[in-house]
């Protein structure tokens, strides 16, 4: 009799315990947050960062973030924003959707940002973004190019050059003007971008009058593909197109020319990494990839930004990440100034009617649905070890 | 009288249990509409990580069998909850149900051949399987592949997760208690003893891990329509992993360690945040200085109930003297 009570007992002071040990973390919680309510206004406007600063996407992450706090230092030296200071808030979410979850509701509640940047990704920009809408707070991803984005909700937004515009382009330079009708092209399975991207790649393949010769499939973190490229090499094409990221690029053409086939890759913004040149070596040289940001022939605003950059990072050149990352948060600075008002609700609209803005990443404006449209695209060519800027494509507003 | 005493406790287990529901259901709602959603998020992820932690130590912990597979079952669960409330527009509940039973369905597959295997061999074999499973779900059209299943409703509230949480403890605490929780334990004491006494080993390993898998499948399920978008990268070998280290941490076959473990693995990683750069190191550093000090895990080799019984007894004795 006792011995069965007494678990009873167990369980019900086990369930107590868990029950009381949440109540209290959340008490202090609510204690430390509870000043930052009564927010006057002259304290500093809070802007957050979500992405990665460890694991597999990390690159991305700490690259935008870069871009941030240049935006960050230099709005407060020219006075702030409306009289107020800008502080941002950044937090690692690891790559992960739980940890960017928690992270989400960490700076919207806790911290009380008016406006979250980030994720770099599409995957956690889908799942951030819900929440954000829900809680009317601003999100603009500096990185995001994948479908089902924009779509979540008013308050979601992105500055980048969406695969949409830039994979046609691409498209039409290498079947019009190189004349490369035969295309081969390669997607890697288990990796949502490319997946994406070949289905973009292949409509307008179709739409340029071009012809897929064969298509074959990869894995990411695969290392041997002398099955697929041996099947390429006998479908004989003009170019081989592969809408992974770099790595695998590399590889790829490795076995290539060991086979002996003579036509270079064309690609997504998946194989802007220096590792392609690292791996790759004289395989790649001559690929062609997009890209929406080029340090090569800056228009003067983007020029003054590289040097700016340079010199706060030893000398080092910013990539896309840094320079979409900076544009995201002047481009939330600008319309929080048209609006006169940090409220999210308010500047969101400001947000949503930027036209023709003067980006260090190219010119952005938002269209009615808020996708944006960036000009121009920057058609690289690996040359010498090096992406080299092979051609301009301006994007036209419709 | 016996017949009598029995009743007596069933009934007063039932009404405990219903009581402890009622109990989370209402308070847990009360906290929800208190506490800032960090906060609530936070719980949670402890709560799903919990429910599949506990499915898990029924399989690890109580039966002795290694599984590194458990993140397959929590992928089964949550994609097919997602297709059943997505393109079947069923009610959410019924989806978890749906995920639970098809991840248990699952194991209960898996189980006939792979539970022939003991020890290392069958962590291998439950590896081998997660994998298979994450493959084929990146080439499934019903999962829209590696691009991610889109559009689930964001369904799963605090007060549901804390209501599964307490449903999953009392069922664990019975079935450990029963005579499958024993025999389960016997076969992780001594398979050859066990079986040599007349347990149909394979029988209580296989209920073992569909019953595990089901609550993987439940919390994969509460998982999916927490996040709205899943991807089979979101369960790869090292979700499986995180659910084992809760398991281990908090003390193999403990279910008060694995409740333990799952509060601390879930919510040190975000008490952590404010040292930034350094969290990930001190989060490594607290598990290998806890595995020094606690080998067993936090609560591994600690009979609470008879701490508690103590603590209770104690001051007890002093008063009424020799009573009880």
């Amino acid at each position: 009799m006792f011995r069965r009570r007494s678990k009873a007992v167990v369980a019900l002071s086990l369930l107590m315990v868990a029950l009381l040990a949440l109540s209290g973390c959340a008490g202090s919680k609510n204690d430390t947050a509870a000043p930052t309510n009564t927010t006057d206004s002259k304290e500093p406007i809070k802007i957050g960062f979500l992405g990665a600063k460890t694991g597999d996407v990390a690159m991305y992450g700490l690259n935008t973030l870069k871009g941030l706090n240049m935006a960050i230092d230099e709005l407060n030296k020219n006075g702030g924003l409306i009289g107020r200071q800008v502080k941002l808030v950044e937090e690692d979410n690891a790559g992960q959707k739980d940890q960017a979850i928690n992270i989400t509701n960490k700076l919207i509640s806790q911290d009380k940002v008016v406006a979250i940047i980030g994720d770099p990704t599409t995957g956690i920009t889908r799942v951030a973004g819900q929440i954000a809408n829900s809680k009317k707070t601003v999100l603009l991803s500096a990185g995001a190019t994948g479908t089902n984005v924009v779509e979540i909700g008013p308050y979601v937004f992105r500055d980048t050059l969406l695969d949409t515009i830039a994979a046609p382009a691409t498209m039409k330079y290498i079947i019009q003007d190189k004349g490369w009708k035969n295309v081969a092209l390669i997607t890697s399975k288990n990796n949502d971008y490319s997946v994406a991207l070949s289905k973009i790649f292949s409509d307008a393949i179709k739409a340029n009058g071009g012809n897929i010769a064969i298509e074959e499939f990869i894995q990411d973190k695969d290392t041997d593909f002398s099955g697929q490229i041996t099947k390429i090499k006998s479908a004989n094409p003009d170019v081989i197109v592969f809408s992974g990221y770099y790595t695998e690029g590399a590889l790829i053409m490795k076995k290539a020319r060991e086979v002996g086939i003579k036509a270079i890759m064309v690609g997504g913004d998946g194989l802007q990494g220096d590792d392609l040149m690292k791996i790759g070596g004289d395989a790649v040289e001559g690929s062609i990839s997009y890209a929406g940001f080029s340090p090569e022939q800056p228009t003067a605003n983007t020029e003054k930004f590289i040097n700016a950059f340079k010199a706060k990072y030893a000398n080092e050149l910013p990539d896309l990440f840094s320079a979409q990352g900076y544009d995201a948060l002047m481009l939330i600075a600008k319309s929080i100034k048209d609006a006169n008002s940090a409220d999210p609700e308010k500047f969101k609209d400001t947000l949503a009617a930027t036209k023709n803005y003067d980006g260090v990443s190219g010119t952005i404006t938002f269209q009615a649905s808020r996708e944006p449209i960036k000009s121009p695209v920057y058609l690289l060519e690996v040359k010498g070890g090096k992406f080299a800027l092979l051609k301009k494509v301006p994007v036209e507003v419709k | 009288m016996a017949m009598k005493k029995l009743l007596n406790n069933w009934f007063a287990q039932a009404l405990l249990f219903l009581l402890a529901l009622g109990l989370t259901a209402y308070v847990s709602q009360v906290i929800n509409d208190v506490l800032p959603p960090y906060v609530l998020i936070i719980g949670l992820f402890i709560g799903i990580n919990l429910i599949m932690a506990l499915g898990l130590n029924l399989i690890t912990g109580v039966t002795g069998q290694l599984s590194l597979g458990h993140a397959a079952f929590m992928s089964i669960g949550a994609y097919s909850s997602a297709i059943a409330t997505v393109n079947y527009h069923l009610p959410f509940l019924l989806g978890v149900l749906i995920g639970g039973l098809v991840a248990g369905l699952f194991g209960l597959i898996i189980g006939f051949p792979t539970l022939r295997l003991t020890g290392d061999y069958l962590a291998i074999a439950t590896l081998g399987f997660a994998e298979i499973v994450r493959v084929q779900f990146t080439n499934m059209k019903i999962t829209n592949g590696a691009i991610g299943f889109l559009g689930i409703q964001g369904s799963t509230t605090f007060p549901i997760v804390m209501t599964i949480v307490v449903l999953t403890i009392f069922a664990m605490v019975w079935l450990e208690n029963s005579r499958n929780g024993r025999a389960m334990l016997a076969i992780r004491e001594d398979e050859v003893a066990s079986s040599a006494v007349g347990i149909n080993t394979t029988l209580y390993k296989i209920q073992a891990f569909a019953i595990g898998a089901f609550c993987a499948g439940v919390g994969g399920a509460l998982f999916a329509h927490t996040t709205t978008f899943i991807q089979p990268t979101d369960f790869g070998f090292l979700k499986s992993v995180d659910i084992l280290s809760i398991v281990v941490l908090g003390g193999l076959g403990s279910i008060p360690g694995t409740i333990i473990g799952a509060i601390v693995l879930t919510a040190a990683p975000e008490a952590l945040r404010s040292l930034s750069n350094y969290r990930m190191m001190v989060y490594g550093l607290l598990l290998i200085v806890i595995m020094i000090f606690r080998p067993y895990g936090l609560l591994g080799g600690v009979n609470l109930r008879q701490v508690v019984r103590r603590a209770l007894m104690w001051p007890k004795k002093k008063q009424s003297g020799g009573r009880a």
